[in-house]
C-alpha cells in the first residue's frame, strides 16, 4: 500500500498545496475578521473544500482521454467565453453596459486550463514540430483565440498570464532560442526605453550579446532583429512623449508605482510598509497594525502576501516563498521525468503559469513589479481562481501518476 | 533538424530562471524586513497615510422636456469616531438626536466593527434645532462632528414613487454582496430607476488623504490635501417621462387604487407611470425612521407595491381586439361575418351574458358596442392555440424587461397551461368562452396593456418600453442611449383598419363605451374593460391611443374595485392624453365641452 502510494501519489504537490491554502485561510481570517466577522474566511474554507474535490477528480481523470479530447474540450470552453460576451449584451437597460463584474464565476480562469490542455495535445502530436513555422503559427492561433476573447472583456492581466504560459511551453517543446528572443525582446526594450536612456542601452547590450552568441553563423538575421528592436525602442519613446501628460504619468506609474505615492502607488507603498515593518519575526497573528487597520486596499485578494509578511515577518515570507519554490522546482522535475510529451508539456506549462503568478504578485507586493491585478495562487481570496489552481495541481499530480507511461 | 524537446540545456535554463526569481524576491524581502525594517517599522508606527473615501454627488434626473425631476439638496449628518467618543455621553447624544440610546450604541458598534478610527454615520438629515444643540454641547461630545451631505430632493409635483424609486442607506445584505464598491452608510438605489441605474447615478468616489498614527488617531490632512482625489459626479438620466402628465395622472388617481401607464408609441419611451396609493419618496431617501417604514408596510393599500408592473388582473373587454385581430388575420371570419345577440349566449347548460341586446352585429360594431355574444362565439371559432399565440406576440405572458423595477409576467393561457391545470383532455371548449372577453385565467399588468395599446397604435410595431432615453455626463457631454429592442407583428392592413376603426368608434361615435376619454379636437381610439373580481367590485380598465391617424401617446388606466371602465378609467385617460397633446387642459377654457354623463358600461359575465 505504502509503495503504491509512493508510486502513484504525488505527495510533494499535495502537501505544498494544502499548506499554501492553509496559510491563505489564516491570512484571510486575519485581514477580514474585523469588518465582516470571519464571513470571508468561511466562504474561502468552503472553496478550499470544493477545490479539494476538484483536485482529486483531476488527478483521477484518464490522461489519455484528456489528450485525445483536449481540442474538443478547449473549443467547448471557448464557447463559455463567447457566452459571457453575448449574455452581457442582451439584457436591456443598465445591465447591457455593466460588463461582467457581476458574474459569479470567471470562465477565463478555467479556460487557462483548457488552453494548456489544447497546447500540450497539439505540440505532443508526432507530426507537429515546434521548429516548423506552419506548426508555430497554428499553435499561436490556439492561444490567440482565448486571449482575443478575454481582451474583449477587457482583462489585460489575465491575458498576460496566457502569454506567460505560452512562451515557456514553446521553449520546452524545442522552439529555437532565437525565436523566443524575437518574441520577448520587444517587451523589454519598450519598457526600458520609457525608463530612460541607461536602462535602454543596458537591455540593448544584453540583447546584442544574446543574439551574437545564438546566431553567430547568421550575422545578417541577427543584425536585422537587433535593428528592429532599436527602432521599437525609439518609436515607443516618441509615442510616449506624444501622449498627454496625465497618460504619461499613468504609464510611468504602472512601470514604477513609486512615482505616484498616493494614487496607483498607494497600495504598493502601504504594502511595502506592512511587509517591512514585519521585521524578521513578524508582529504576531492578527497583530499586524497595517493589516488590522486595513491600510491596504484589496488586501485579501491581490495583496494577500502582506499579511504573512507583516504578521510573520521574514520567517513567514521564507515559508511562503519556500513552499512555492518546492512546488515550482518539483514541477520542472516532473516535466523532465514524464515519459510522454503531453504530460511533460502540461507540467511545464502549469509550472510556468504558477511562476508568473507568484513572481508578479509577490513582486508587486514588495514593490518590484508593476501592479497587475492577478491573484497569488492558493492564497488570494476568490472561489474561481482557487478552484482552478487546485484543478491544475490535480492535473500535475495526474502527470506524476502517469509519468512512466509513453 | 534535431529534436530539442525538453533537452538538458533547456531544463537548466528554466531552473536558472526560477532560481534567479526566487533569489531576487528573497533578497528584496531581506532588504525590506531586515536592512530597512527599522525604517518601515517606524513609518508604520508613527505616521501612516490613510485614504478616506468621499462620496460623489448623485446624478440628476430630467424629464423629456428637460425639466428637473430629481436632484439633491444639502443635509447635515452627524458623524462619530468610535475611538474618540466618551461613552458616558451616550444619553446626552441620544436625547439631542431624539434616538434611543440602544440605537445609537448599535450604530457606534457597527462602525467600530468596520473601523473604529474613521467616522461613522449616526444620523442623517438632522434638523436645525438638533444642529445647534450639538454645537452647544460640543465640548462634551468629543469625536462627534457634522458633515455636509446631500439628500434626494423632488422639486416638481411629480411624486414618481414607484418610477424613480428611492435611494437609501445600504443594508447589510446589499453590502455583503458588493463590498468592493460600498461602505456602511453609503447610499444605494434600492427601487425604481434609482436601483436600475445605480451604477451610473452614483458616480465615482473620491479619496481624501489623512495622516494617522499606528493607534489610528488622526494627526491631520496629509500634505495640505494636495493629493486628494476629488469624487466624480454621477451621470444624469434623461427620461422619456413628461413630468406634467405624470403629476396629472397622480392627482387623478389620488384617492383611488390603480395605475396609469402612458407610452410614446413612436419610441417606446414611457410618458407616465403611476401606481396609487403611493408614498412620499423624501420619507424614504437616506434613512427611514422605523415607524414610517412600519406604517408603509402595514398600510392595507400596500403603497410600496407597484401596481403598474406587478398586478395581474384579467383585462376584460380590452382583450376583444386581440381576438378580432386573430380571427381576421387567419381569415376565420371576414368583416361581414355576424352573429345575432339576444343578450345572452347558451353553451351546454351554461348561460353567458351580454349587457345589451345588440341584434345582428359584425366585427367593427361588436368592438364599438362591446358585444360579448359576438366574442363568445368567435372564441369558439378561433380556438385556444391561435388566440394564445397572438397574445404572446403582443407581449402578454412575459415580462417587458422595462428598466424600472421588478415586474409580473402576467399569464397568457395556452394548451400546456390548461393541460397542466386541468389535466390533458380534461378540459373542453366551454372553458375558453370567457377568455374571448378577457375574463378567466388570463392576467395582464397595466404596463403590458399600455404596450398593447402602443402596438395597436403602431399597427404592430413594437419598441421595448423604457423610461430612460439617455444617460448624460454633464462634464464631458458624453451621451449614451440604451438599445431598445424592436420588432413587428405583421398583419394585413385590412385587419388593422377594421379593428382600429372599431376602437375609434368606442370613443368617437354614439353607443361607444369609452366616450368619456374624448379629447377636444382630437380623434381618440380606445377600449374599455371591466375585470370581474371575486373579492368585490370590478376593476375598471381603459386603454387607447391618440391622435388616431398619427398616434403620439398610448395609454392604459386601471382602477381597482370601482366598477365600469367607461365610467372610471376612461375619463382619467382623456385628461392625461389632453395634458400631453396640448400641454395643458383646454376643455374648460378654449372649447367648452361638457363631459358626457357616465353611460353604464356593458360587459359583465355571469357564468352559470
Amino acid at each position: 500500500m505504502n509503495s503504491f502510494f509512493k508510486e502513484y501519489f504525488d505527495r510533494t504537490i499535495f502537501f505544498t498545496v494544502l499548506a499554501l491554502a492553509g496559510i491563505g485561510l489564516l491570512s484571510i481570517y486575519s485581514a477580514t475578521y474585523d469588518a465582516y466577522e470571519g464571513r470571508d474566511f468561511f466562504r474561502q474554507l468552503l472553496w478550499v473544500g470544493v477545490g479539494f474535490v476538484a483536485m482529486i477528480s483531476m488527478m483521477l481523470l484518464p490522461l489519455r482521454w484528456l489528450q485525445r479530447n483536449a481540442l474538443r474540450i478547449f473549443f467547448a470552453s471557448l464557447g463559455l467565453l463567447v457566452l459571457v460576451l453575448i449574455m452581457g449584451k442582451r439584457v436591456y437597460g443598465s445591465q447591457s453596459w455593466l460588463g461582467f463584474s457581476g458574474l459569479g464565476i470567471q470562465p477565463s480562469e478555467f479556460v487557462k486550463i483548457t488552453t494548456m490542455l489544447a497546447l500540450a495535445a497539439f505540440l505532443s502530436r508526432s507530426d507537429v514540430k515546434a521548429t516548423n513555422l506552419k506548426d508555430l503559427v497554428k499553435t499561436s492561433l490556439l492561444v490567440a483565440l482565448p486571449i482575443g476573447l478575454i481582451m474583449l472583456q477587457p482583462d489585460f492581466g489575465t491575458s498576460l498570464t496566457y502569454i506567460a504560459m505560452f512562451i515557456p511551453v514553446l521553449y520546452w517543446a524545442g522552439a529555437s532560442k532565437f525565436l523566443i528572443i524575437i518574441i520577448i525582446a520587444p517587451a523589454f526594450v519598450a519598457a526600458a526605453s520609457i525608463f530612460g536612456t541607461t536602462p535602454f542601452l543596458i537591455v540593448l547590450l544584453l540583447l546584442g550579446i544574446g543574439l551574437f552568441m545564438l546566431r553567430a553563423e547568421n550575422q545578417f538575421l541577427a543584425t536585422v532583429v537587433f535593428g528592429v528592436n532599436v527602432a521599437i525602442g525609439f518609436v515607443v519613446q516618441i509615442l510616449y512623449e506624444k501622449l498627454p501628460l496625465y497618460q504619461q504619468k499613468r504609464v510611468a506609474t504602472f512601470l514604477d508605482p513609486n512615482n505616484d505615492p498616493l494614487g496607483a502607488g498607494y497600495n504598493v507603498i502601504q504594502a511595502k510598509v506592512a511587509i517591512g515593518s514585519g521585521g524578521l519575526w513578524g508582529k504576531g497573528f492578527m497583530r499586524g497594525t497595517q493589516t488590522q487597520l486595513s491600510f491596504i486596499p484589496k488586501q485579501w485578494t491581490d495583496f494577500i502576501f502582506c499579511v504573512p509578511g507583516e504578521e510573520f515577518g521574514f520567517l513567514g515570507g521564507i515559508v511562503v516563498l519556500g513552499l512555492f519554490a518546492i512546488l515550482l522546482f518539483h514541477g520542472v522535475r516532473l516535466a523532465s521525468i514524464a515519459k510522454n510529451r503531453f504530460g511533460s508539456l502540461l507540467a511545464i506549462g502549469f509550472t510556468a503559469l504558477f511562476t508568473f503568478h507568484v513572481f508578479v504578485n509577490i513582486g508587486m507586493s514588495v514593490g518590484l513589479m508593476p501592479v497587475i491585478g492577478i491573484p497569488l495562487p492558493f492564497l488570494s481570496y476568490g472561489g474561481s481562481s482557487l478552484v482552478s489552481y487546485m484543478m491544475i495541481a490535480g492535473l500535475m499530480m495526474n502527470v506524476y501518476a502517469n509519468r512512466k507511461e509513453y | 533538424m534535431i529534436d530539442d524537446f525538453a533537452s538538458a540545456e533547456r531544463r537548466l535554463v528554466i531552473r536558472i530562471v526560477l532560481l534567479a526569481g526566487f533569489a531576487i524576491l528573497l533578497g528584496r524581502l531581506f532588504q525590506l524586513q531586515y536592512i530597512n525594517a527599522e525604517l518601515y517599522g517606524k513609518e508604520a508606527e508613527e505616521n501612516s497615510i490613510r485614504n478616506v473615501p468621499k462620496v460623489a454627488i448623485r446624478g440628476y434626473v430630467y424629464d423629456r422636456n428637460g425639466k428637473l425631476l430629481v436632484d439633491n439638496r444639502p443635509s447635515y449628518t452627524v458623524m462619530l469616531t468610535p475611538v474618540d467618543f466618551d461613552k458616558r455621553q451616550l444619553p446626552l447624544l441620544g436625547s439631542i438626536l431624539s434616538m434611543p440610546v440602544a440605537t445609537v450604541q448599535e450604530k457606534i458598534n457597527r462602525g467600530r466593527k468596520y473601523n473604529a478610527f474613521i467616522p461613522t454615520r449616526i444620523k442623517r438629515d438632522i434638523s436645525f434645532a438638533e444642529l445647534s444643540m450639538l454645537e452647544e454641547h460640543k465640548d462634551k461630545l468629543y469625536g462627534v462632528e457634522i458633515q455636509m451631505e446631500s439628500k434626494r430632493h423632488y422639486p416638481t409635483d411629480a411624486r414618481g414613487s414607484h418610477l424613480f424609486g428611492y435611494a437609501k442607506e445600504i443594508s447589510d445584505a446589499q453590502l455583503e454582496k458588493q463590498k468592493q464598491d460600498y461602505q456602511p452608510g453609503d447610499i444605494i438605489g434600492s427601487t425604481g430607476i434609482e436601483a436600475k441605474y445605480e451604477q451610473f447615478l452614483r458616480g465615482v468616489k473620491g479619496f481624501e488623504f489623512i495622516s494617522q498614527n499606528a493607534k489610528g488617531q488622526i494627526i491631520g490632512t496629509f500634505d495640505n490635501g494636495k493629493h486628494d482625489i476629488p469624487p466624480v459626479d454621477g451621470l444624469d438620466l434623461h427620461l422619456s417621462i413628461d413630468g406634467d402628465v405624470q403629476a396629472m395622472a397622480e392627482s387623478l388617481l389620488a384617492d383611488k387604487r390603480g395605475a396609469v401607464v402612458a407610452i410614446d408609441p413612436r419610441t417606446g419611451g414611457i410618458i407616465a407611470l403611476v401606481s396609487k396609493p403611493d408614498y412620499d419618496l423624501s420619507l424614504l431617501s437616506g434613512t427611514t425612521p422605523p415607524d414610517v417604514w412600519r406604517a408603509l408596510n402595514n398600510d392595507e393599500g400596500i403603497p410600496l407595491y407597484n401596481r403598474a408592473t406587478l398586478t395581474r388582473y384579467p383585462p376584460g373587454s380590452t382583450f376583444k381586439m386581440l381576438l378580432a385581430l386573430t380571427a381576421l388575420e387567419k381569415r376565420i371570419i371576414d368583416e361581414n361575418w355576424s352573429v345575432t345577440c339576444v343578450g345572452a349566449y347558451r353553451y351546454g347548460n351554461k348561460t353567458f351574458k351580454c349587457e345589451h341586446v345588440h341584434g345582428r352585429v359584425a366585427v367593427v360594431e361588436a368592438i364599438h358596442k362591446s358585444c360579448n355574444v359576438f366574442f363568445y362565439q368567435l372564441m369558439l371559432k378561433v380556438g385556444l392555440d391561435e388566440w394564445s399565440d397572438m397574445g404572446k406576440r403582443f407581449g402578454f405572458g412575459k415580462q417587458t424587461k422595462v428598466d424600472i423595477t421588478e415586474e409580473n409576467s402576467g399569464l397568457m393561457p395556452d394548451r400546456n397551461y390548461y393541460d397542466r391545470i386541468h389535466g390533458k383532455g380534461k378540459w373542453t371548449q366551454g372553458y375558453l368562452i370567457s377568455l374571448g372577453i378577457g375574463q378567466g385565467e388570463v392576467g395582464v399588468t397595466p404596463l403590458q396593456m399600455a404596450n398593447y395599446a402602443a402596438m395597436l397604435a403602431n399597427k404592430g410595431k413594437y419598441h421595448q418600453p423604457h423610461a430612460v432615453s439617455s444617460i448624460v455626463n454633464k462634464r464631458t457631454k458624453e451621451v449614451r442611449t440604451p438599445n431598445v429592442e424592436q420588432r413587428e407583428v405583421k398583419l394585413s392592413e385590412h385587419t388593422w383598419t377594421l379593428v382600429r376603426e372599431g376602437m375609434r368608434r368606442v370613443v368617437m361615435e354614439a353607443g361607444g363605451t369609452g366616450r368619456a376619454a374624448k379629447v377636444p379636437g382630437i380623434q381618440v381610439a380606445g377600449k374599455t374593460g371591466t375585470a370581474q373580481n371575486p373579492h368585490g367590485k370590478s376593476h375598471a380598465w381603459f386603454m387607447g391611443f391618440a391622435p388616431f391617424d398619427e398616434p403620439k401617446i398610448a395609454i392604459c388606466v386601471m382602477v381597482e374595485n370601482v366598477g365600469y371602465g367607461g365610467a372610471f378609467a376612461a375619463p382619467i385617460a382623456g385628461f392625461c392624453m389632453e395634458e400631453y397633446l396640448y400641454g395643458e387642459i383646454i376643455r374648460y377654457s378654449k372649447s367648452p365641452m361638457p363631459l358626457e354623463p357616465n353611460e353604464p358600461d356593458e360587459e359583465s359575465v355571469a357564468a352559470n
